[in-house]
């Protein structure tokens, strides 16, 4: 028996969860060896420390009083820090309506049934290197459960923060399954706290069930000591709907693959991405929409901005599968560069494998607008501010499909900062 | 009071040259007007005292209260005092109207001390109800979706709250309709005082009926050929530009002579 599955055994033990989930991470484990890393077009993070190399470990601290402080909790909430489960608070109207949002132990332990029907279903663990070691070494995670028919209207939150106060990799699983007609907005929060060199290897699986609809907004703050593998998958159901808005705020590099697989007919993903880069951070991101259903509709829509020396990649793939008939696939991808140090790339892929789709794409990699700038700074703004507005301007499309006006003035100080920060270090 | 002085200016736009060594000095309390015939460079000079960097200035000075401003780029010339109304205002998405222009004011302002948000608003929906503008197109984007009168009134809005020592008006007139136009004169008239000065350029007189000017300036071929009061405008008006050239013997191929 090797030292690592010896590891993961361990951590397994020491953690009581059933065998039937074990033997998953076993398989992963071995499975791991056999396979590589995944290809994602212009995006070059094969040396970076993106593999899961430690052994998992039982780590559980409390998050300190000065980062607790600074987060306000609102109501239907779930806060982790690390493997520690710091709170999750669930209204009683909705526990009695069915929804379950809890810890990945109690998953596991409380909630079988939902973890061996979904776990690795949308995404799969024998595809790539980096999703099998997910599997062997996740360590925490959540999952939200929406009974059939059951509409939330407040959104339910969570605040993911990784513990890079340890030497220890940060591998979190997130199962969101909306049942048959079920409506729920979402909004994650993934954060890191510490400043240890780390892995993190964050799975997110959205499941809309037919005729549901989630909205999944996420604000992605991960530290510039942690290389990121960021995978978030939606699997739709017939008329399904899901709407991603994703804020990529991150400090360090990161891969980013976003997919929506638009299964059944009619069903609709939108996904919105707005990234930040800054430093010599790289960020790339690759989202895709494929349609297997009939009339399904998949758009993509990124922005980015990029300063300093840092690195941003979009790529847009668009995936008509052959039969699905009426199929709609749109995707526009957009960098502004504030640096002539920094590098972006906007690579539209369309892959078309039926004729009565309809199907287009918009890339570009430019700088502000010379016209706009000179508008704005005639009238007595400084060059910093002038770029601001306008880069407030070019992210304004995104931001706004943001579903709440909370996250989106919170990622617009946080954008705010960002590009101060980057303005002052040119 | 406050001055502006342009001496022997030239200009060029990717080498060619537009400006071939202008004269021109204001002061507050005035209003001038340039008049000219289309392709003279009457844009390129509000635009180079201004500071737009895609006009290379290549001898003369521009000099705001005895201090050459050449050096300065556009938005501190901005805060000295000078303003441009633009005959193609730019559209900027995502920035409210109300906003760019309470930023605009407080640039000109120390940091700690910017205007109260109570007295910005009380001044915005007054000068706006002034100029006839609903007060829901503060809260619209800068220019997006304006037509194109909507954009000039914006422009003389910005002037109003902004008020700077000297505005140029570049063709400001231009597709107006006479309601438009009464509006645009209503502004600047109001502005008129020993702080304000204006230099308004335009290709027809129609406007300085409704804005009487203190000095008509006419320029042809990137030079001032002949200066005078109002009734030279009107002069223009019956005679035509190539009527002026005629009579001062300039060898000048105007590109449109339908003035």
């Amino acid at each position: 028996m090797s030292e690592n599955k010896a590891a993961v055994l361990a951590f397994a033990k020491q953690v009581a969860e059933p065998a039937w989930f074990t033997d998953k991470r076993v398989t992963a484990l071995e499975t791991a060896k056999d396979l590589a890393l995944p290809r994602f077009e212009k995006i070059k993070y094969q040396r970076w420390p993106i593999e899961l190399t430690k052994d998992p470990k039982v780590v559980v601290n409390s998050l300190p009083q000065e980062k607790r402080a600074k987060i306000t909790v609102t109501d239907d909430v779930a806060l982790e820090f690390g493997q520690h489960t710091e709170m999750i608070e669930l209204s009683d109207e909705l526990k009695a309506q069915g929804v379950i949002m809890c810890d990945w132990q109690t998953a596991l332990k409380e909630h079988p049934e939902l973890v061996q029907a979904y776990f690795m279903e949308a995404v799969k663990d024998d595809v790539n290197r980096l999703n099998a070691q997910h599997v062997a070494k996740v360590t925490s995670g959540l999952l939200i459960y929406i009974p059939k028919n059951v509409v939330i209207k407040e959104p339910l939150t969570s605040y993911f923060i990784q513990d890079a106060t340890v030497d220890q990799d940060f591998v979190h699983h997130v199962l969101l399954i909306a049942d048959t007609n079920s409506e729920v907005s979402y909004l994650e929060n993934l954060q890191t706290y510490g400043d240890q060199t780390t892995t993190a290897s964050v799975i997110v699986e959205v499941f809309a069930k037919a005729g549901s609809h989630v909205k999944f907004a996420s604000v992605d703050r991960l530290g510039k000591n942690t290389t990121a593998y960021l995978n978030r998958r939606g699997h739709l159901e017939q008329d399904a709907k899901v709407d991603w808005s994703m804020g990529m705020m991150n400090d360090g590099n990161i891969v980013g693959d976003f997919d929506s697989d638009l299964i059944g007919a009619g069903s609709h993903a939108e996904t919105k991405v707005v990234a930040i880069s800054t430093g010599k951070q790289v960020q790339g991101i690759d989202t895709r929409v494929t349609n297997y259903g009939r009339h399904s509709i998949g758009h993509i829509l990124q922005h980015g901005v990029i300063l300093e020396r840092s690195s941003l990649v979009f790529n847009g793939i668009g995936h008509i599968i052959h039969g699905a008939k009426g199929a709609d696939a749109q995707q526009e991808s957009r960098v502004l560069m504030l640096s002539t140090k920094a590098r972006g790339d906007a690579n539209p892929i369309l892959l078309i494998d039926d004729n009565e789709v309809t199907a287009g794409h918009a890339a570009s990699v430019g700088r502000v607008d010379q016209d706009q700038l000179y508008y704005l700074m005639s009238r007595g703004l400084s060059k910093d501010v002038a770029e601001r507005l306008v880069i407030r301007g070019f992210l304004g499309p995104v931001l706004t499909a943001i579903p709440s006006r909370k996250v989106q003035n919170e990622l617009s100080d946080m954008i705010e900062r960002k590009l101060v920060d980057g303005q002052e270090n040119k | 009071m406050s001055t502006l002085e342009i001496k022997n200016l030239h200009v060029s736009i990717e080498d060619k040259e537009i400006l071939k060594g202008l004269n021109l000095k204001m002061s507050t309390g005035e209003i001038h007007a340039i008049m000219g015939p289309n392709g003279t460079g009457k844009s390129t000079l509000s635009e180079a005292i201004m500071g737009n960097p895609a006009y290379e200035v290549t001898e003369g000075e521009i000099l705001l209260n005895g201090e050459n401003i050449l050096d300065w780029p556009v938005d501190e010339r901005a805060r000295a005092g000078l303003f441009l109304a633009m005959q193609y205002p730019a559209e900027i998405p995502g920035v409210t109207n109300a906003e760019f222009i309470r930023s605009a004011i407080n640039a000109r302002r120390p940091k700690d001390d910017p205007i109260s948000i109570r007295k910005y608003l009380k001044d915005l929906e007054e000068t706006m109800d002034f100029l006839d503008m609903p007060f829901s197109m503060a809260e619209r984007y800068l220019n997006e979706g304006f037509s194109g009168g909507e954009k000039k009134r914006n422009e003389i809005l910005q002037m109003m709250m902004i008020k700077p020592n000297f505005a140029i008006l570049d063709e400001i007139d231009s597709g107006l309709d006479i309601d438009a136009l009464k509006v645009v004169s209503r502004g600047v008239n109001e502005m008129r005082g020993p702080e304000f000065g204006s230099l308004i350029i335009t290709h027809y007189q129609r406007l300085l009926n409704y804005i009487i000017p203190d000095v008509v300036h006419v320029m042809m071929d990137g030079r001032i050929v002949k200066v005078g009061g109002p009734e030279l405008a009107k002069r223009l008006e019956d005679e035509g530009y190539a009527g002026l050239r005629d009579e001062l013997g300039l060898d000048i191929k105007l590109t449109d002579d339908k003035a």
